[in-house]
């Protein structure tokens, strides 16, 4: 009787976040592929099923494999360069004693910035009329003409991935740093004593302590990367001509644009499918990097 | 000898390299909070001054008297209170139940957490979108903050998780022991030892609520009911592009997630890679 009476509370407890998740994620998730199956219009109320119909429309539209491509570039780019910032700044903020508070406080700042004021920001700094750093560029000699960072078809994807890098890196680098606080640092010592070099007790030490931690926060950013609608559109709008269309762009553009909901339900679905896989790979590196490590 | 040589240029390095992040990283705060204060002459004619000519509040002015931002500042600041009052409730539950009650699924379930992470936001856009308008729910708060639980509950678990998990086990016994009963250890004993994380979790919760765009774009269409991310670019669709009054309203979206930010920072981490791998 009294065991009874605690599995009752132990599941009220996880209830109603279950109740949110089921809701909120795996319902949609069954509605979109249904919807992804019929003509689904954002306005008209009456709608058919179609089959794989809208698959077959989406598999055989060049812009969709366009904008496959330019979201691999934009999602690889972003994150080897959200990477690359963030795990040196971690390693170089874990050697520094001194300012290591101001540093680390400035350097977040990106984090906290809704997109909108990424977008805005960003937008006014590089404006190519009286934004600051065009006309930097140009008074101190170093372009002849004022740059077009954002409507310049050869500038404008580099221009996106330097912003996503700025807004990304700091939430590897807090991860990264806080990882790094958990090795232990006697570990060091002796490997100092065994004479070591620092790089040797870098792939041997930190490295290995590390990895699991990162190569979730790996996941996770390649995902977030990956699904990123906010920055691209609040910057580009995916412009200039398709230049910056992503994936999610692409079905935003194709529900709420020509309000073909179906097709773009489909162009969701072929995303998640996706993900899925990329996911599937790296949980499995990942779980054998935790069964190594025990 | 040299080994001290190359310690000392090695960390000169390092000060040199954070230092030019840092100048990166903030730059644009720098720069939208100095922008508001510039007049519309100054903004033109001298865009590579750093500081001011003339100093004005005049943008503000306008963001807030013609503009009527204070509006859609109350419709966010209401959507990301609710979000995180009902949001903290359910996770801290839940993470304690994960955590106390169901061990041998805490990691599966952590797993499945983070699998939806991995949804798309514009997948969910479109069901959200049907399901509000079908239930009367489009453009109103309460649409959004039930929206808004299907990110911020998974993340508040989450880090929850790893929060409950440093809580000693033997203190809730020896709790029991002397005759409290569960809901007593949970409120009294339990919840304290985790206070700060849960109010780290609560901050990010509501910047997340605050800042969001997507959805609150797709359902909320009357500008009285605008949050302030949607508002704001609304601003962008004007004719002539206003620049300094932009900057205000940035200003007046920017800086309590920043502030916030800067309280929770440290918590954060710990949270998350706690909750994530062990």
């Amino acid at each position: 009787m009294k065991t009874k009476k605690i599995d009752y509370g132990r599941w009220l407890l996880v209830l109603p976040a279950l109740i949110v998740v089921g809701m909120l994620l795996v319902y949609p998730i069954f509605s979109s592929l249904y919807y992804s199956l019929t003509s689904k219009h954002l306005i008209k109320a009456t709608y058919d099923f179609v089959g794989l119909g809208n698959y077959q429309s989406v598999l055989t539209d060049p812009n969709f494999y366009k904008a496959f491509i330019t979201s691999i570039l934009w999602t690889v780019a972003s994150l080897l360069g959200q990477i690359f910032v963030g795990f040196t700044a971690a390693l170089a903020l874990n050697r520094v004693k001194r300012l290591k508070g101001v540093y680390r406080i400035l350097m977040i700042i990106p984090w906290a910035f809704p997109s909108i004021v990424i977008a805005l920001s960003w937008k006014w700094i590089l404006n190519g009329v009286s934004g600051f750093l065009p006309n930097v560029l140009y008074k101190s000699g170093l372009a002849a003409e004022l740059p077009q960072f954002l409507s310049s078809s050869s500038l404008v994807f580099g221009t996106l991935i330097f912003i996503n890098v700025w807004f990304g890196a700091p939430m590897i680098m807090v991860n990264v740093l806080s990882a790094l606080q958990t090795i232990p640092q006697d570990q060091y010592e002796a490997a100092q004593i065994d004479g070591a070099s620092k790089l040797q007790q870098f792939l041997y030490i930190t490295v290995p302590h590390i990895k699991v931690v990162v190569g979730l926060l790996v996941v996770l950013r390649t995902i977030w990367v990956f699904n990123n609608f906010d920055i691209i559109y609040l910057i580009t709008g995916g412009g200039p001509a398709n230049a910056t269309t992503t994936v999610p762009i692409y079905a935003y553009n194709m529900g709420w644009g020509t309000k073909l909901l179906g097709r773009s339900s489909a162009v969701t679905v072929l995303l998640l499918a996706f993900l899925l896989i990329v996911c599937f790979i790296y949980f499995k590196i990942i779980g054998k990097w935790e069964k190594e490590d025990k | 000898m040299s080994g001290k040589l190359k310690e000392k240029i090695g960390n000169g390095f390092c000060h040199l390299y954070l230092t030019i992040l840092s100048i990166i990283a903030a730059f644009p705060l720098l720069w939208v909070l100095l922008s508001s204060v510039k007049s519309s002459r100054d903004l033109t004619s001298n865009p590579t001054s750093i500081f001011p000519k003339e100093f004005t509040l005049d943008h503000f002015r306008n963001v807030i008297e013609t503009l009527g931002f204070t509006k859609n500042i109350a419709n966010s600041l209401i959507i990301a209170l609710c979000t995180t009052v009902i949001a903290i409730v359910i996770s801290s539950l839940a993470a304690y139940g994960i955590v106390r009650f169901f061990p041998k699924f805490g990691n599966i379930m952590s797993r499945a957490l983070v699998t939806t992470y991995m949804f798309p936001p514009i997948l969910l856009a479109i069901p959200y979108t049907l399901v509000m308008a079908k239930m009367g729910l489009t453009n109103t708060r309460i649409g959004l903050v039930i929206v808004y639980l299907s990110f911020s509950v998974p993340y508040a678990v989450w880090m929850l998780i790893g929060f409950f998990k440093t809580v000693p086990i033997g203190i809730e016994e020896a709790a029991r022991v002397d005759g409290a009963n569960k809901m007593v250890i949970f409120v009294r004993i339990v919840l304290p030892l985790v206070a700060p994380g849960i109010v780290a979790t609560a901050i990010y919760t509501f910047i997340n609520a605050w800042n969001e765009f997507l959805y609150s774009l797709i359902l909320i269409n009357s500008t009285d009911l605008m949050t302030v991310s949607v508002a704001l670019r609304s601003l962008q669709g004007a004719e002539i592009l206003d620049w300094g009054s932009m900057m205000a309203a940035s200003t007046l979206v920017v800086i309590p997630s920043v502030i916030f930010f800067m309280f929770i920072q440290k918590y954060i981490a710990g949270g998350m890679t706690e909750g994530s791998v062990k």
